[in-house]
């Protein structure tokens, strides 16, 4: 069931991300929603449902914009597995957690987008001109807004996402009940 | 046995390569055949939550107060009356064009521009640093890849990639895209670059250029990628320094390409092909 709900919600994020909130776009920026949601599902589900939501939500994303199939994946997967790995040295999700989740993980995973865009070929001018004033440019007007954003909706986001995990785990343990 | 998925560094490294996989298979173009099937379904959901977007935010945004579109009209009016008396004299220039024209038997490229209208189905997306908007024409309705994507305002870019009913749209705000640009009023030439915070810069341009605010320029047409006389937009600023061999200058698109609803795709321009030159010229017997 976790896993089925993976594609109706990212998809629908990623179609919101493209078409409803460029409408609003305040300094040049929104936040990453389909980002937020994987990692908030993945801090309170399986490593594997983790896993699987990141390429879901990461080939959503890759579908709706010019950039290869799964450029998006491998920095959210890497968020995704080092929350896993420091999940259990929690009690619980608290507010920090949240707090570094959303900086860190769009810093690193903004930052490996353009490794890999940079990479395989897709910003050619951006590679000959490669130079500081480009890379300050780069991060003012491209990574920094998403990460402010990011930062400001995590808690409604993650708020939201728990609200359905408790949804699905309480309608489970209704129907093995049963 | 353990289930391979325990073993977490062994999922971690599977993982990454099904990434770099799909990355790679994606790159070389193995998995176009798939996005294919997958893309007409999504685009037809963007499409329509963009168009469901467009028309809330244009009912909302349709001005109700009397007095202030009474004031619109009125300065409507008086700027019809200055445009009349400027068309008039435009009329004449044209008339002494098409006369001259005729007798050096020259046709303007701009008058046999064919059009494909297209609506704009996703807007850029300012967490991906690629800025490109997706249209809903493909290959069915004569859309390839290199074909000018312009609006009434002027430039909006190039087709990058195309499928059977979508394209996507490279915007001249990339900062991949780099175009020829003309200044209208000294015809001086330069590079237009797009920059990170989606203005652009013309770079290139001779410092004994009289480059003012306000100037507007246009494709040029060097190197072939684009047909010449497209507006690109107008200079906001202009950067001269002493020690510098050129001077650069920001230019601004009309176009406002967040809220694109409707662009046109030049269909009979087709890029021209440089390529054998470049090989011809970098082989070792042409090396001289």
């Amino acid at each position: 069931m976790d896993s089925f709900l993976s594609v109706p919600i990212l998809v629908f994020a990623a179609v919101v991300q493209v078409t409803i909130l460029p409408q609003f776009s305040i300094l040049g920026g929104h936040p990453d929603l389909v980002f937020l949601i994987t990692v908030s599902w993945a801090l309170n589900s399986t490593l594997e449902q983790g896993v699987l939501w990141s390429f879901v939500g990461g080939i959503c994303k890759d579908l709706l914009s010019a950039a290869p199939l799964g450029s998006s994946v491998p920095g959210v997967l890497i968020v995704v597995f080092v929350i896993h790995a420091i999940r259990q040295q929690l009690y619980s999700v608290g507010l920090l957690t949240l707090i570094w989740v959303s900086v860190l993980g769009t810093l690193f995973q903004q930052l490996l987008i353009l490794i890999i865009l940079l990479v395989s070929g897709f910003q050619p001018a951006f590679a000959n001109r490669l130079g500081y004033s480009v890379l300050v440019d780069q991060f003012t007007y491209f990574v920094l807004p998403t990460t402010v954003y990011n930062l400001l909706t995590i808690i409604p986001v993650y708020w939201v996402i728990r609200i359905i995990q408790h949804r699905i785990r309480s309608d489970q343990r209704m129907a093995r009940r049963n | 046995m353990r289930n391979w998925r325990s073993n977490r560094i062994l999922f971690f490294i599977v993982s990454l390569i099904i990434c770099a996989g799909l990355i790679g298979a994606s790159s070389a173009g193995l998995l176009a055949p798939l996005q294919d099937i997958i893309t007409p379904p999504l685009n037809f959901i963007t499409g329509l939550f963009n168009r469901t977007t467009q028309d809330t935010l244009n009912t909302l945004n349709t001005d109700t107060d009397v007095a202030s579109l009474q004031r619109r009209v009125a300065e409507l009016e008086t700027a019809i009356n200055n445009y009349q008396s400027e068309l008039v004299t435009l009329r004449e220039v044209a008339s002494d064009y098409q006369r001259l024209s005729e007798l050096l038997n020259y046709t303007s490229q701009s008058q046999d521009r064919e059009y494909v209208t297209a609506d704009v189905i996703s807007n850029a997306d300012p967490n991906t640093p690629l800025r490109t908007i997706a249209i809903n024409k493909g290959t069915r309705d004569g859309i390839t890849v290199g074909m000018p994507v312009v609006t009434q305002l002027g430039l909006v870019g190039r087709v990058l990639n195309v499928s059977a009913n979508a394209a996507r749209v490279l915007l001249i705000t990339d900062t991949s895209s780099a175009i020829s640009g003309r200044l209208l009023t000294t015809r001086d030439e330069g590079s237009v670059i797009g920059q990170a915070n989606g203005n652009l810069l013309m770079e290139f341009i001779p410092l004994a250029a009289n480059v003012q605010e306000g100037d507007i320029v246009n494709t040029s047409g060097l190197g072939g990628n684009l047909p010449p006389n497209i507006v690109i937009g107008q200079v906001t600023s202009v950067r001269q320094r002493e020690f510098e061999l050129f001077q650069s200058a920001i230019i601004r698109s009309l176009n406002n390409f967040d809220t694109l609803e409707i662009v046109l795709v030049i269909t009979n321009f087709q890029p021209a092909d440089l390529s054998s030159f470049e090989q011809s010229a970098s082989s070792p017997g042409n090396g001289g």
